[in-house]
C-alpha cells in the first residue's frame, strides 16, 4: 500500500490505483465524460483534470497512476478552469444544448457552463433511425469513445468504430451501415454508456404510442 | 489502445497476415478509392472486425482524398508557404480547375494537399503521380506536364570526423558483439543522448525501462520512428534514403542492448523513396550476415521490417505511430502504460527517431565519452539541421550543438536570397515558438532555444522573410493544426478548429478569449500536437500583435 494525499485527506492505496479511483472512493467529485468505470481509462476528455504538488501543470485524473506520498488537489483553480473550457468547447460542436437529463447536462451545470465563449460550426445533422431498438444522433456525439469501448471491452461484438480526424471525429456502426447492418447484437450497452444522448434505446413504449398516434 | 485488437493483430501477425492499413492502401493504388468491398477484404485478410476497418479508412490522407488517373499533390508545408504564401496551391487550383480533395469529372486529374515532401530547399514541391518536382517552375512544369524530378540535397559536415553523414558500416555493431549488452546500454546512457525527435527524452532511459521490461516478457521490440512529418523538416529523409545502413545498425545495437529481436521502421508515404531504400539496406545486411539470426556468429539475432503510413501528422507521436504501425487509426493513446511497458503487440517497445538511432554507431564505436566531447559545454553529439529555400545555401548540415543561431542562418546557411532581411524563425517544426530576428543570437540548443519558448525539436529551421504576414503564418499553422488533430481528445479535436476560425475571420482576434483558449489546449491536450500548437501562436501574439490584430 501506498499512502496518498487528496484534497487533505490521508489515505491508504494499492500500487497503480489512479486518482481518480481514489478520489471517487473518497467521495471527491471529479468531473469526467469519458470515464466508464466498466472500462479502461481513455483519457480523452480532459476534464478529469486535478493539480499534483510537484507538477508543472494539471493532469488527467482517469490515466495518472498513483505514487506514494502525492498530495492532489481535485479543485485547483488552474485544473478547474480548463475543465471547464473544455466543457465549454464540447457545448459549441453541438448543434442543441444537451437534453437536462445526459451526463454530460450535469457536469456541465455542476461546473456552472452554461454556454460558450468559442461559438463556431457544429455537426451536421445526421440521425439514423433504421435500427428497431438503437438511435443514432450524430450530431450529439462528442468523441469520448465510451461506446466503441463499451461494444469492445464489455459486450466483444466490435460493431462500433471511431471515425474521421479532428473536429469531424465521430463514430459508425459496421461499414457506416447503421446498428442493423453491422455486427450489433442490440445489447445496448452503447446507449447505456452515452454521456449525451447520442446514442438512445428506442423504448417498446415510444413504440407503441407511435403505432397508437 | 484497444487490448483486444491488439492482441488479435498479434495473432494474425504471428500468421503472416497483412495489416488492415496495408490491405486499404493497395486497394487505393490499385483503383482509386476505397469501396465497402475493400473494406471487406481488409477484415478478412488483417482479421480486424468490419468497423474497425471502416474507422482506419476515414483516418488516413492517402485513403481519402480521390485519386485521378493523375494524382497531383500540392506540398502545403510551412517551407512551400514561406516560399510563395501558397500562390503556387492557387495556380494549380486555378490551372486545373480543381479544388483540393477534388478529382475531375471525367478521371483524368485529381489535386490534393500534402504535408510535407521534404524539399523544403527547393520550395514548392508538387508530387505529381510519383515525381516529385520543386521549385519556382515545378507548377509551370506540373501544369504542362512536364513533371521532372527534384535534385536532392548534399549535406555538408561542419565536423572533421562527421557522425551522421559518415557512410554506415556496421563497425559500431561489430564492436558492440564482441562486449556485453549492458556495456553498450551503459555507454548510450553514460552518452546522454537526447531524443532528436522533437520531445529530447534521454534514449539511454527509455532503453533501461524497455530492458527491464523486456527481461520479463521474454520479447521485445525496436521501432524506428521515421514519421518526420514536422514541415520544413528533410533530415530524416536523407537519413533513411541516402544513408539508410547508419539507421538499420543503429537499431540492431538498440535490439541488443535491449534484449529485442525484431524491428520495424515507419516511414512516410509523402517521401515514397524511403521504404524503397531501406529494405534494399535491409536486404544487403541480411546476404551479409549483418540482420537476420545469429549475427555475425554472436548469438544474437535481429531482423528489420519496413512499414509505410498512409499520410497523418499526429502518427509522429509514439502511441499514434505504434498504432499505425498495427494497422490501427493513428491515434495518440494515454500514456501510462508506455511503449516500453506496452508496445507493439503488447509488448516492450523502444520508439526512438531516426536521427537519434541513427547515432548509436558512433557511440559503440567510439564510447561515450568522444560522443560528448563532439559538442563541448552543450548538449553531447552533433545535430543535423536543414534550412527552407530562403535561405541562399539551404540544405542539410551536421552541426555542434551550442553555435549560435545566427551563425548558423548567416555562415552556415548565407543569409537569405535576393537580398531578403530574416524576418522570423520558426525551428524544429510547427510546434517550436517563433524566434524573431532581434533573437538571432540564441544559442542552437535545447535548454536556450526552451528559455526563448522555442525548440531543437526536429532541427528544421524556416525563415520567414521580412514581406511575411506573421497572421498569416498563424492562420498557415492552425490550419495544419486543425487540419492534422487526430481526434482523440477534446481540447485539440475542436479548439483547434476554433482557434483557427478566430485567426482566420477578417476581424480582430480577442485577445483574452484567444489566451484562455490557447492555455486549454496546451494543459488540456492529451499530446504535444494540441499542447505544443500555442507556443508559436503566441511567440506572434508576443512579437507582432498589431500584425496579428489583437485587442488589447
Amino acid at each position: 500500500m501506498i499512502t496518498v494525499t487528496i484534497n487533505g485527506t490521508e489515505a491508504q492505496v494499492e500500487p497503480g490505483t489512479t486518482i481518480l479511483d481514489a478520489a471517487r472512493a473518497l467521495g471527491e467529485w471529479v468531473p469526467t465524460l469519458c470515464f466508464d468505470e466498466r472500462q479502461d481509462p481513455f483519457g480523452a476528455c480532459r476534464v478529469c483534470m486535478v493539480a499534483v504538488d510537484g507538477m508543472p501543470r494539471p493532469v488527467p485524473a482517469c490515466t495518472t497512476p498513483l505514487r506514494d506520498g502525492m498530495v492532489v488537489d481535485t479543485q485547483d483553480p488552474v485544473a478547474r478552469r480548463v475543465a471547464g473550457a473544455v466543457v465549454e468547447l464540447v457545448l459549441s460542436e453541438l448543434p442543441e444544448a444537451p437534453e437536462p437529463h445526459t451526463e454530460l447536462a450535469a457536469v456541465a451545470a455542476r461546473l456552472g457552463v452554461e454556454s460558450t465563449r468559442w461559438p463556431g460550426p457544429t455537426h451536421p445533422v445526421d440521425d439514423d433511425t433504421r435500427h428497431p431498438y438503437l438511435a443514432l444522433r450524430h450530431e450529439l456525439c462528442i468523441s469520448c469513445g465510451r461506446c466503441v469501448r463499451a461494444c469492445d471491452e464489455v459486450q466483444g461484438t466490435f460493431a462500433l468504430t471511431a471515425t474521421g480526424r479532428g473536429f469531424d471525429a465521430n463514430i459508425a456502426a459496421g461499414l457506416d451501415q447503421g446498428f442493423r447492418e453491422s455486427a450489433c447484437v442490440s445489447c445496448g450497452a452503447c446507449a447505456d454508456t452515452c454521456p449525451t444522448g447520442a446514442i438512445t434505446e428506442i423504448s417498446l413504449l415510444s413504440l407503441a404510442e407511435v403505432s397508437y398516434a | 489502445m484497444s487490448k483486444n485488437l491488439v492482441e488479435l493483430i498479434r495473432r494474425h501477425h504471428a500468421q503472416d497476415a497483412p495489416t488492415a492499413l496495408e490491405v486499404l492502401k493497395a486497394a487505393v493504388e490499385d483503383h482509386g478509392a476505397i469501396t465497402d468491398d475493400d473494406r471487406r477484404v481488409a477484415a478478412e485478410r488483417s482479421g480486424l472486425p468490419e468497423a474497425t476497418v471502416y474507422g482506419v479508412s476515414t483516418f488516413y490522407d492517402d485513403l481519402l482524398h480521390p485519386r485521378g488517373q493523375r494524382h497531383v499533390r500540392v506540398c502545403t508545408g510551412t517551407a512551400c508557404f514561406a516560399a510563395t504564401g501558397d500562390a503556387h496551391v492557387d495556380a494549380l487550383r486555378e490551372g486545373f480547375g480543381l479544388e483540393l480533395g477534388e478529382k475531375a469529372p471525367d478521371g483524368a486529374v485529381s489535386l490534393a494537399e500534402t504535408v510535407c515532401l521534404g524539399f523544403c530547399h527547393s520550395a514548392p514541391a508538387i508530387r505529381d503521380g510519383e515525381v516529385i518536382d520543386a521549385g519556382p517552375d515545378a507548377v509551370q512544369r506540373v501544369l504542362a506536364g512536364r513533371a521532372q524530378a527534384a535534385a536532392e540535397p548534399e549535406p555538408v559536415s561542419l565536423l572533421a570526423e562527421p557522425v551522421l553523414l559518415r557512410e554506415g558500416d556496421w563497425s559500431g555493431l561489430r564492436a558492440a558483439l564482441a562486449d556485453t549488452p549492458e556495456a553498450l546500454l551503459e555507454a548510450v546512457k553514460a552518452a546522454d543522448v537526447r531524443g532528436r525527435g522533437g520531445a529530447g527524452f534521454p534514449a539511454g532511459t527509455k532503453w533501461q525501462f524497455t530492458r527491464a521490461n523486456a527481461l520479463k516478457a521474454g520479447q521485445a521490440f525496436i521501432v524506428a520512428n521515421g514519421d518526420e512529418g514536422d514541415p520544413g523538416s528533410y533530415i530524416d529523409k536523407w537519413l533513411m534514403e541516402s544513408n539508410p545502413v547508419l539507421l538499420l545498425e543503429g537499431m540492431a545495437l538498440a535490439g541488443y542492448a535491449v534484449g529485442a529481436q525484431h524491428g520495424f521502421v515507419l516511414t512516410r508515404s509523402e517521401y515514397p523513396l524511403s521504404k524503397p531504400a531501406l529494405e534494399a539496406a535491409v536486404a544487403a545486411a541480411r546476404a551479409e550476415g549483418l540482420l537476420g539470426e545469429d549475427i555475425l556468429g554472436s548469438g544474437f539475432s535481429f531482423d528489420i521490417d519496413i512499414v509505410e503510413g498512409a499520410g497523418s501528422y499526429v502518427v509522429g507521436e509514439e502511441t499514434a505511430l505504434l498504432a499505425c504501425l498495427q494497422g490501427l487509426r493513428g491515434t495518440v493513446s494515454a500514456r501510462p502504460p508506455f511503449p516500453a511497458e506496452r508496445g507493439v503487440h503488447g509488448l516492450p517497445t523502444v520508439v526512438n527517431n531516426v536521427e537519434t538511432l541513427s547515432n548509436i554507431p558512433f557511440i559503440a564505436r567510439e564510447g561515450a565519452e568522444a560522443y560528448r566531447a563532439l559538442s563541448p559545454d552543450a548538449t553531447p553529439g552533433t545535430k543535423l539541421v536543414c534550412f527552407n529555400e530562403r535561405f541562399a545555401r539551404p540544405g542539410i548540415y551536421e552541426v555542434p550543438f551550442g553555435m549560435s543561431t545566427r551563425a548558423l542562418c548567416e555562415e552556415v546557411a548565407g543569409g537569405l536570397v535576393d537580398g531578403r532581411e530574416i524576418k522570423a524563425l520558426q525551428i524544429g517544426g510547427p510546434l517550436g515558438g517563433i524566434l524573431p530576428a532581434s533573437k538571432l543570437d540564441t544559442p542552437f540548443d535545447f535548454q536556450q532555444l526552451a528559455a526563448e519558448g522555442c525548440m531543437v525539436g526536429h532541427g528544421g529551421i524556416v525563415a520567414f522573410d521580412d514581406e511575411t504576414d506573421m497572421r498569416a503564418v498563424a492562420r498557415h499553422l492552425l490550419h495544419f493544426g486543425a487540419a492534422e488533430s487526430c481526434g482523440k481528445c477534446f481540447p485539440c479535436r475542436i479548439g483547434m478548429r476554433r482557434a483557427h476560425d478566430m485567426v482566420a475571420a477578417d476581424a480582430p482576434v480577442d485577445r483574452a478569449l484567444l489566451d484562455d483558449l490557447l492555455e486549454t489546449l496546451e494543459l488540456g491536450s492529451l499530446c504535444a500536437h494540441g499542447s505544443g500548437m500555442p507556443a508559436p501562436i503566441r511567440s506572434i501574439i508576443a512579437h507582432w500583435p498589431h500584425e496579428l490584430g489583437v485587442t488589447a
